[in-house]
């Protein structure tokens, strides 16, 4: 049996989502040795499917004070440590006439409580300042939103992790625990891409899976009552607005809209589903319809608009553990210290909350760590920037793919190699992504495959998704025979992940768009052919 | 205005249509939107390369008898005929072509597959028999930071197919002002510059010098000749060793030449080309189309005796799909959408035989269009906005284009 460079660890964080990368960022900036390991690709569940909205915690403030508390302090704290990732883009509640404009009231009083700067706007003034909003609106009150991007957020604590000498095992699953009388001392990992196992030891492993962390405490003979809640998005061609709009009411089904780079998103419908349905969720054409519905309420122009794709991400809700019925759920922070709790020394289960608390969690379970392994250094993850949002003179960027690359890596940009020919290159006309991008993702950013590529450099992301960049970027990715026919198997399951999102909603310009894709990589260049291995990931929405 | 013939659509299959009339002598306007799918095709031609399994076809006549009944070729009165036709009006219109209707032959693909196909045109790469490659090495010759011809896919292919491969690239002084703006190195783009016979000349040198001893075929991408085929004849030629030509990723040049040669022998014949312009509303009268009205003709009505609907599939909006039906959107005509409801149009596996593939508009045995359920008896469709086929799987695009456009220039003609 082999085991991770036979070494012991201070710490193994399970789940390469923002909380494990938040995790392993935290434990390594206070010194200690760290291990973070992943199943699949960074920000494959909840991070990666959710509306990439940094929350102002307004939409909280009337029903859960705590986390509307906790947003808006993690909200201040990421415009400074995580400024490339964070567009500031200002939010809007609005309410139309089916609403209650009584409502509005108690939402400004309880934001201003919570500490959420709340402003009522007349409901003219909103349409100057947001063109899109529904014009029928009664009431505006302006927020402290914005939007985030979630791939890279996750990539930069990843990074920042192992500048303070953090490992990092991709498509490492963990398949077992170790557990030696009433302690747990390590996981048994499986590489998922060559089917080879490996012990890795650690003094406390921290299970950071989300909604997987049910699964995981499972194998320690823990039981922590989860309920998948799944959660249905529509990404839209073009960026309709360029405000958050909320619905100025008690939250409900897709009532937030918000603009991601060049696209924007609705969701999020809400359904509770089994366990097992969590590694490949679809999106229902019911919750097109209802998505569909309530979006065109918020931004009319979003029924004429092209849908790119729908995708659906689960959110993992816990159960109090007060409550037996398991009915009563935290919508807070959760942190389980199974020693205390289940007897089980060496185990901390960090669940719960959201993808705007993600460096307050990490922040609470590395304290608990580092009281396990008796360290006292405190945390400083709320002010040290991640790696590219260093504060740095901005340098003149004069081409459109060095200005997007700019925008995607922030200062890291400078380390991209540019100036010759064959580096600048384009790749992916609509993200503008250069050869030189590619090649700097594949060496520095745990790159393996194109949907991996996609995460860390939007390659196939634009309104063609992936029509000629996908087969270029494989190109440049692939280097002798061997890697050809894994590239060409590559661009198969990628063309056929891209029709994942496209299916559930593929009419008007999306059916002509699939039908082109088609033409180009399967008549034309024959890719389903010459593929020899149809393993579909479905899970890599 | 009025016409002997009107045909909306400026691809293949409303200029086989419109050339074949024309050279019976009629009258013939065209109306074209301007692209046509042939940008995104390989420079040849398939008929019917793969059968219901997916397996290549190699003798595709009598797979054509075996194809189901809604397949277009039914409605053919001599495929074998027709085929002959198409390939000499291709010839007529100064594209010269390799291939019969007996017997495929296999075409080479960008990142290196083998297809089978039925034309392929002159300087193209071919493959008489997929099961025994005609070379022993070959040089792959791309030309440098060209990233649309995938040389690492193409060469790993033909090794696989036990063909050793040398990967080389050249560039000339004058590629390299494309080369500092990086959208430029694009096929259409390096057509554009590789124009005059000193550059012809130049780069052929290069290639010989990169490729000239020892190989038995030297593969080049498709990226010469927007307009005819001399240069890139010219360049295989000053080559001095055998050289062929392979598809590149779109827009392929070769399509490109190929719809601007037929468009030239089109116009030649005498034909009016309106391009740019798209039809917007037929006049009916009773079940005859009297004329139709297009964005650009403001208010002008363009009449004719016959009218030929050839404005392609989805992917060239000659059909439309919206939230909760299929129709086809220039003159409303009916649309064969298989009785599904949009839940069940595409599947969830992209390899899947999609339904919405076979979409179309419904004809009669004529291939005279329908409006409300009544035939129009002036009123024809060819090429892909037929219904009843799926070119993805079965490989027909080239066929069902310039068939169903031959015969139906028979029917008018009789």
């Amino acid at each position: 049996m082999t085991t991770v460079n036979n070494n012991h660890y201070d710490v193994i964080v399970i789940g390469g989502g923002i909380t494990g990368a938040g995790t392993a960022r935290d434990c390594a900036m206070r010194g200690l040795k760290v291990l973070l390991v992943e199943r699949h690709d960074f920000s494959t569940g909840a991070t990666g499917r959710n509306h990439g909205l940094m929350h102002s915690g307004a939409r909280y403030a009337v029903t859960d004070h705590e986390s509307a508390k906790e947003c808006i302090q993690e909200n201040m704290i990421l415009r400074k440590i995580a400024k490339h990732c964070v567009e500031e883009t200002d939010g809007l509640f609005i309410t139309l006439p089916e609403d209650d404009i009584n409502f509005q009231a108690t939402f400004v009083q309880k934001c201003t409580e919570a500490g959420i700067s709340a402003e009522i706007i007349d409901p003219k003034q909103a349409i100057l300042m947001e063109p899109s909003v529904n014009p029928e609106l009664i009431g505006a009150v302006k927020v402290p939103d914005a939007s985030i991007d979630p791939f890279r957020l996750t990539m930069a604590n990843v990074l920042d992790a192992q500048l303070h000498g953090a490992e990092v095992l991709v498509y490492h699953e963990v398949i077992d625990v170790i557990i030696e009388q009433d302690r747990m001392v390590g996981v048994k990992l499986r590489n998922n891409h060559n089917g080879e196992t490996l012990d890795a030891y650690a003094t406390v492993t921290v299970n950071a899976a989300g909604i997987w962390g049910a699964l995981i405490a499972q194998m320690a003979g823990v039981k922590i009552n989860m309920f998948p809640a799944k959660g249905s998005l529509l990404i839209f061609g073009h960026r309709v607005n360029h405000m958050v709009i909320n619905r100025c009411r008690k939250p409900a089904n897709a009532d937030i809209l918000v603009p991601d780079d060049a696209v924007c998103v609705i969701g999020t419908t809400s359904l509770r589903i089994p366990i097992e349905e969590c590694d490949d969720m679809r999106v229902t054409p019911e919750e097109v319809e209802e998505l569909l519905a309530e979006g065109m309420k918020l931004a009319p122009s979003l029924g004429s608009t092209r849908i790119l794709r729908g995708y659906a991400g689960v959110r993992p809700l816990v159960a109090s553990d007060d409550d037996p019925s398991g009915r009563s759920i935290s919508r807070g922070i959760v942190t389980l210290d199974h020693e205390k709790r289940d007897g089980l020394a060496g185990f901390i289960t960090i669940t719960g909350g959201k993808m705007m608390t993600y460096r307050l969690m990490a922040e609470e379970v590395t304290n608990l760590v580092c009281q396990k392994l008796n360290i006292n250094k405190s945390c400083e993850t709320a002010t040290t920037p991640l790696p590219g949002s260093e504060p740095k003179e901005e340098t003149k960027r004069f081409s459109f793919s060095q200005k997007a690359a700019q925008g995607r890596h922030g200062t890291l940009n400078d380390t991209i190699e540019r100036g010759e020919a064959a580096n600048d290159a384009l790749v992916c006309e609509c993200e503008g992504v250069s050869v030189g991008e590619v090649r700097y993702a594949v060496t520095k950013l745990h790159v393996h495959n194109l949907i991996n590529l996609r995460r860390r450099t939007r390659v196939g992301m634009g309104t063609c998704q992936g029509e000629l960049c996908a087969c270029r970027a494989a190109g440049v990715m692939c280097n002798d025979d061997k890697s050809a026919q894994k590239a060409i198997n590559d661009l198969n399951g990628f063309i056929n992940e891209r029709w994942k999102g496209m299916q559930p909603v593929a009419w008007g310009d999306n059916l002509a768009e699939a039908q082109l894709t088609a033409t180009i990589y399967q008549s034309l260049l024959g890719v389903d052919k010459l593929a020899n291995e149809r393993r579909i990931e479905y899970y890599e929405i | 205005m009025k016409f002997d013939i009107i045909i909306i659509g400026g691809g293949l299959s409303g200029l086989t249509a419109g050339i074949a009339l024309a050279e019976a002598g009629k009258d013939v306007a065209l109306v074209s939107a301007g692209q046509s799918s042939l940008h995104f095709g390989s420079g040849s031609l398939d008929l019917l390369g793969c059968d219901e399994k997916g397996n290549d076809i190699y003798k595709p006549l009598d797979a054509i008898k075996a194809v189901n009944s809604k397949h277009q070729y039914n409605k053919l009165e001599d495929v074998s005929s027709l085929a002959g036709v198409a390939k000499q009006l291709l010839e007529r219109a100064g594209i010269a072509t390799t291939g019969n209707i007996t017997s495929n032959h296999w075409r080479i693909t960008p990142i290196g597959g083998l297809m089978p196909t039925w034309l392929s045109m002159e300087g193209m790469a071919t493959i008489e028999d997929p099961d025994q490659m005609p070379w022993r090495k070959v040089a792959l010759v791309n030309i440098i930071n060209y990233l649309d011809f995938p040389t690492k896919f193409l060469a790993s292919g033909l090794r696989d197919k036990g063909v050793e491969v040398d990967v080389k690239a050249v560039s000339l002084p004058e590629l390299q002002k494309l080369r500092q703006s990086p959208t430029e190195m694009r096929s259409s783009n390096i057509a554009k510059v590789i124009e005059s016979n000193e550059l012809i000349v130049k780069l052929a040198e290069e290639v010989y010098k990169v490729a000239g001893e020892g190989y038995d075929m030297v593969l080049l991408p498709a990226v010469l000749g927007m307009t005819n085929s001399e240069k890139s004849q010219q360049l295989l030629k000053l080559i001095k060793v055998p050289a062929r030509y392979v598809a590149t990723l779109p827009p392929s040049v070769p399509g490109v030449r190929m719809q601007t040669m037929l468009r030239k022998r089109f116009t030649a014949l005498g034909g009016t080309f309106f391009t740019g312009d798209q039809v917007t509303e037929g006049l009916f009268e009773d079940n005859i189309l009297k004329g139709v009205k297009t964005a650009k003709l403001d208010g002008t009505t363009l009449e004719a005796d016959n009218f030929i609907l050839a404005t392609g599939s989805f992917m060239s909006r000659g059909l439309k799909a919206d939230y909760n039906r299929v129709y086809e959107p220039a003159l409303g005509v009916d649309v064969d959408d298989l009785g599904l409801d949009r839940k069940t149009w595409a599947k969830i596996d992209v390899t899947d035989a999609q339904p919405y593939m076979e979409m179309g508009v419904k004809t009669d045995e004529n291939l005279r269009c329908m409006r409300n359920g009544t035939t129009i008896s002036n009123l024809f469709a060819v090429g892909s906005i037929l219904s009843g086929h799926n070119s993805i799987k079965r490989l027909d695009a080239g066929g069902v284009d310039m068939l169903t456009a031959l015969q139906v220039a028979n029917n008018i003609i009789k």
